[in-house]
């Protein structure tokens, strides 16, 4: 798989993906998202290992974290990017249905840019999403060795 | 005793003196009458008993006296103080006389003195003897003493009540025999240490006279002759056999206690999961409901009559309600986990920031406010904000209904370790049936259409307050307004 992005969606819920994606849209966002499913195929897409091994050495401008996934957890994921030295520069927000302060102090301490709750209210969310995508990947001026904007 | 110098004064012994010459004057002029010549003896009689009775200084002067006299009346030429060379010896005998009689009296007393102290110390030491062995018998401890055959040859009131035998069953008999002593370590090794360190301790068994086994704290102290030759053993007993068994049973109920703490933090920890799980995996169904049907109404406006578009509005405000309920059910919660942090809280300042917190709600309406006086009270800063903040909120939106809303905030402290705060407002109120509900998680006593709200602030602000060790109560009537009181303690004693 060569595709790449600019965004890197890790979330297990196809429906969270799916929202997120509509969200996106509005900024013609969406196509700049790679989705992964769980820890493990985001840390894969990452180191770029298994299916990932010949993607472009490009990262990332940013990474849409969810905590809670299959195999990995979020912030397993946050820890091994945190503790690499090329890979920590990528800028993480952790996207989270949670409210637990244990995980935003944890998340905190890992090193992690932005923490959001996710919001109930479909709105709150996809002003929250667009915002986030607008800020990370049009906005900010990501490290060196990041997917550029064209 | 019969001593002549302690009952009379000077005057008394120099008297005595004078009086003893005059005898024996009286008794040789008339001895002389009747020719009877021993004119001498009376005289060396007196100089003895004043010498003898009343110490030398009256002997002395019963000799001056006796030779004055002597040589007056009896010796040639008669009535005058002449004295003749022939005369001189017999004052030299009796000067010699006087001489023995006060040696031998100053012996004497000196003897006395001797005897008397001697006497007095003997029954001080008796008394203090007879006091300290009541002393012992005063006791409750067990105290025997043994000699080093372990025959027992003191035996206390304490060994009585202990062990059952009168000591004049107990004293004579072999120790170990009478009380069947059950030794932990072998008596060699006791004895040993016993004779090293002139002391030993431990921990022995025994029986009473009536059969019972007793386990006593036993402490020996060996006493020694003045050769340094072991002479004696001391061995005091307390029955630790009642501490023992409360021992063991402290023991049983703290295993039980950490067993049951144990399990407290398993289920803790459970509860903790479940709390996590319901806040990652409760919210994101509802967002999910939320969000498409969202977009359902966004893509399908053109397909959805009015009636089925009510129904898409109806779940979005469900689903809505749903996640406040879960946002507030969580929070709640939470306050029961999160670690409270003690402090002294200015409860003045606390109502102004929660005063400000509520500003939102207060815009564009008629408020009256009255703050009273407010103290100092130690707590959770953060937590009591939430009950202040609740609290307020309650009043304002409770009053919502009034042209001018009344609000009073204050304390009364009627008791000297407690701080009670109210939160009064002339709002709609309510039932006083119904007070017991009011604090209940969820409970509602007004239609949601009247009156906003999930139904878990006053069940925050109760187990706020309880975790403080403070009470939360309410009063009022059906459009009579309310009063909300809680109890803190000023000191924190009663915190958690």
């Amino acid at each position: 798989m060569s595709a790449f992005g600019r965004i890197l969606l890790v979330e297990d819920d196809p429906k969270d993906v799916e929202l997120t994606m509509t969200a996106l849209e509005d900024y013609k966002l969406a196509n700049e998202v790679i989705v992964a499913h769980d820890g493990e195929e985001a840390l894969d897409y990452l180191f770029r290992r298994g299916k990932f091994a010949n993607r472009s050495t490009d990262n990332p401008a940013v990474l849409l974290l969810d905590l809670k996934l299959p195999k990995v957890d979020g912030l397993e994921v946050l820890a091994q990017i945190k503790a690499d030295a090329k890979l920590k520069l990528i800028p993480v927000v952790v996207l989270t249905s949670s409210h637990e302060e244990r995980d935003m102090v944890t998340s905190y301490k890992l090193g992690v840019n932005a923490y959001v709750v996710k919001p109930v209210d479909f709105h709150e969310f996809v002003n929250a999403v667009k915002e986030l995508g607008v800020f990370w990947a049009l906005i900010n001026e990501p490290p060196p060795g990041s997917v550029k904007k064209n | 005793m019969f001593t002549l110098p302690k009952l009379f004064s000077a005057i008394q012994r120099y008297g005595l003196a004078v009086l003893s010459v005059a005898v024996a004057l009286g008794v040789s002029l008339a001895t002389q009458r009747y020719d009877f010549h021993a004119e001498f003896t009376p005289f060396l009689l007196a100089v003895a008993v004043a010498a003898w009775y009343a110490g030398s200084g009256p002997g002395v002067m019963a000799l001056i006296l006796s030779s004055a006299l002597f040589d007056y009346f009896f010796t040639e030429p008669l009535y005058t103080l002449y004295v003749r060379a022939s005369d001189v010896p017999r004052f030299f005998v009796f000067v010699a006389f006087l001489s023995l009689i006060t040696w031998f009296s100053a012996v004497r007393r000196r003897v006395e003195r001797e005897l008397r102290q001697a006497r007095d110390e003997l029954e001080r030491e008796v008394a203090e003897r007879t006091q300290q062995a009541s002393l012992l018998n005063l006791t409750h401890d067990t105290i025997f003493v043994r000699d080093m055959s372990d025959i027992i040859t003191y035996w206390n009131r304490g060994a009585q009540e202990l062990y059952g035998w009168t000591p004049e069953e107990a004293i004579g008999e072999h120790t170990h025999q009478l009380l069947k002593t059950n030794f932990p370590l072998p008596i060699d090794e006791i004895r040993a240490e016993l004779l090293r360190t002139g002391r030993w301790e431990g921990e022995l068994e025994k029986t009473k006279a009536d059969g019972t086994r007793v386990v006593v704290a036993s402490r020996w102290s060996l006493r020694r002759d003045q050769h340094a030759r072991p002479a004696a053993i001391l061995e005091t007993n307390n029955d630790v056999t009642e501490r023992n068994r409360r021992e063991q049973e402290i023991r049983g109920l703290n295993e039980e206690l950490e067993k049951r703490s144990g399990e407290l933090q398993v289920i803790n920890k459970e509860l903790e999961a479940f709390a996590y799980s319901v806040s990652h995996d409760l919210r994101a169904p509802i967002r999910h409901i939320s969000g498409f049907t969202e977009l359902l109404q966004k893509n399908a406006a053109s397909v959805l009559n009015e009636r089925s578009q009510r129904h898409a509005t109806m779940i979005l405000e469900s689903a809505k309600r749903m996640g406040n309920l879960i946002d507030d059910l969580l929070a709640f919660s939470r306050i029961g986990r999160a670690e409270a942090h003690m402090t002294m809280v200015s409860l003045q300042q606390l109502v102004q920031e929660a005063l400000s917190e509520v500003a939102q709600e207060t815009e564009g309406r008629n408020i009256v406010w009255k703050v009273g006086k407010l103290p100092a009270c130690y707590g959770d800063r953060s937590m009591l904000r939430l009950v202040l903040v609740n609290l307020i909120s309650n009043a304002v939106k409770f009053t919502r209904t009034r042209p001018q809303a009344e609000i009073e905030i204050g304390s009364t402290n009627h008791k000297q370790d407690q701080i009670v705060l109210f939160i009064r407002d002339n709002g709609v109120g309510f039932d006083m049936k119904y007070v017991s509900k009011l604090f209940g998680v969820f409970q509602r006593l007004h239609a949601p259409e009247a009156f906003e709200g999930t139904g878990i602030g006053l069940a925050t602000v109760q187990r706020v307050v309880h975790r403080h060790g403070g009470r939360a109560w309410a009063e009022g009537g059906v459009d009579k307004g309310a009063t909300f009181y809680f109890s803190l303690s000023k000191s924190g004693e009663q915190n958690r």
